[in-house]
């Protein structure tokens, strides 16, 4: 909420306009909640084993239940946020008008599965390395800038944007706003490379979970 | 009947494999309540962990037809920052009880623990007995074949002593417990059979009293 008042008075001051039916707030919020809820799954999804250890000792609770509760939780939390949103966006006058509400919402169960296939993939290699929880942490700092949360890729001089578009996230984000405002497109969306980035991972994770399952439960 | 197939299960440690079970096959049979005796580190909470179905043997099978419960430990077992009544509730769902036999439950267990104002705080609040007499209250709640008891007996002051004696007596009228004490009292008191835990074999007696004479032996050496 700070960062979406911090950005748009930064953007009002420095007067560029996306778009001339964008409000900017409004843009922010859209990329901002599903960054946020991808960041917070993928993220909080390293702990998820250790604070719930004293659950397994009963033999129904799996380790990566743990997972998929904190997932939902997220996934929940960003639902109401949203909709507190939406609510002082209506009553603060913005345009909150959607273009394609399937394709908002898809992208954004789209990028909580990708949250939750690295989660699982983080999680178990953090489980046995806790270095690598450190890394990722420190990876996730760039992120913030690099993802398309402020910015259309549109916007960006051509060398930035060819780099850019291998940044996974910063796809999710032009689809989240090409499906939301009118004079946006997702013309530099690759479906096909956000699939790779999902499945990918959620397959590894899930092959190293299922060899450590028990690991992860004795120890 | 607890069967185990040439279940081998170690620890490895800076000098070389540490040794639970080796390479054991024998069978245990039901109906008889069965206490763990053991040196300290010899293995006896892991035994019980690998019959609770939360730990597993390196190699080799443990398997029985019965159900048992959860180890029932000095640790463990709940989530530190929820309060006593929601793991409570918690755990009455992943045993899928429904909403009324919940309200039950939870109503005994307060009832059974004491714990007063405590059992609306969050668990990591709670002292060791606090714990253990929660989880104790808990799984009386619950029936299960067998009863893992991992030395929470000897927690608690007197009078919750006394009281949870009972309850257990009463409990092991229609089931069973596998229980690890250092109290030879306790065993004698409850358990009719025993085992001992040494050196990565284990030996089932029939008559406990056997089975603490050996397990004095043990520590004389």
């Amino acid at each position: 909420m700070a960062m979406i008042i911090v950005f748009s008075v930064i953007k009002e001051l420095l007067g560029r306009k996306i778009a001339n039916d964008i409000d900017y707030p409004v843009f922010l919020a859209t990329s901002f909640i599903a960054y946020n809820m991808f960041k917070a799954i993928a993220l909080k999804s390293m702990d998820a084993f250790n604070a719930n250890k004293g659950l397994f000792v009963y033999k129904q609770v799996k380790p990566i239940d743990t997972i998929i509760s904190r997932s939902l939780i997220e996934v929940l939390i960003s639902g109401v946020i949203t909709l507190i949103f939406l609510f002082i966006g209506w009553f603060m006058g913005f345009n909150i008008e959607c273009k394609n509400i399937l394709g908002v919402l898809l992208g954004y169960i789209w990028i909580a599965l990708f949250g939750i296939s690295l989660g699982i993939f983080f999680a178990v290699i953090g489980f046995f390395y806790e270095n690598f929880k450190n890394i990722i942490k420190i990876m996730f700092l760039p992120l913030f800038f690099l993802s398309g949360l402020f910015y259309t890729l549109d916007s960006l001089p051509k060398i930035a944007r060819d780099i850019l578009i291998y940044n996974p996230v910063i796809n999710f984000m032009e689809m989240i706003h090409g499906n939301y405002f009118y004079s946006l497109d997702t013309d530099y969306v690759n479906y096909t490379y956000m699939l790779f980035w999902t499945l990918i991972p959620m397959f590894f994770g899930l092959w190293l979970y299922k060899n450590s399952e028990k690991k992860i439960i004795m120890s | 009947m607890i069967v185990l197939e040439n279940a081998t299960k170690f620890y490895k440690t800076k000098h070389g494999k540490k040794y639970i079970l080796k390479n054991v096959t024998m069978t245990i049979p039901s109906e008889t309540n069965i206490g763990i005796l053991g040196r300290n580190g010899a293995g006896k909470s892991t035994l019980l962990r690998m019959l609770g179905g939360i730990d597993f043997p390196n190699s080799g099978k443990i398997y029985s037809d019965k159900s048992f419960s959860w180890p029932m430990g000095l640790s463990g077992g709940f989530q530190g920052s929820m309060t006593g009544r929601q793991n409570v509730k918690f755990v009455c769902r992943i045993f899928n009880r429904s909403e009324e036999e919940i309200k039950k439950v939870i109503e005994f267990v307060k009832d059974f623990s004491e714990l007063g104002d405590y059992f609306d705080m969050p668990i990591k609040l709670y002292s060791s007995g606090m714990k253990s007499r929660l989880s104790f209250g808990m799984s009386l709640a619950f029936d299960f074949d067998y009863l893992l008891i991992d030395e929470t007996l000897s927690v608690g002051d007197k009078k919750f002593k006394k009281k949870s004696k009972e309850a257990l007596m009463k409990k092991i009228e229609h089931s069973n417990v596998l229980m690890v004490s250092h109290s030879m009292n306790d065993l004698k008191n409850i358990c009719d059979a025993g085992i001992v835990v040494n050196d990565g074999e284990i030996t089932y007696y029939e008559n406990i009293n056997e089975a603490i004479d050996e397990y004095n032996k043990l520590n004389k050496e």
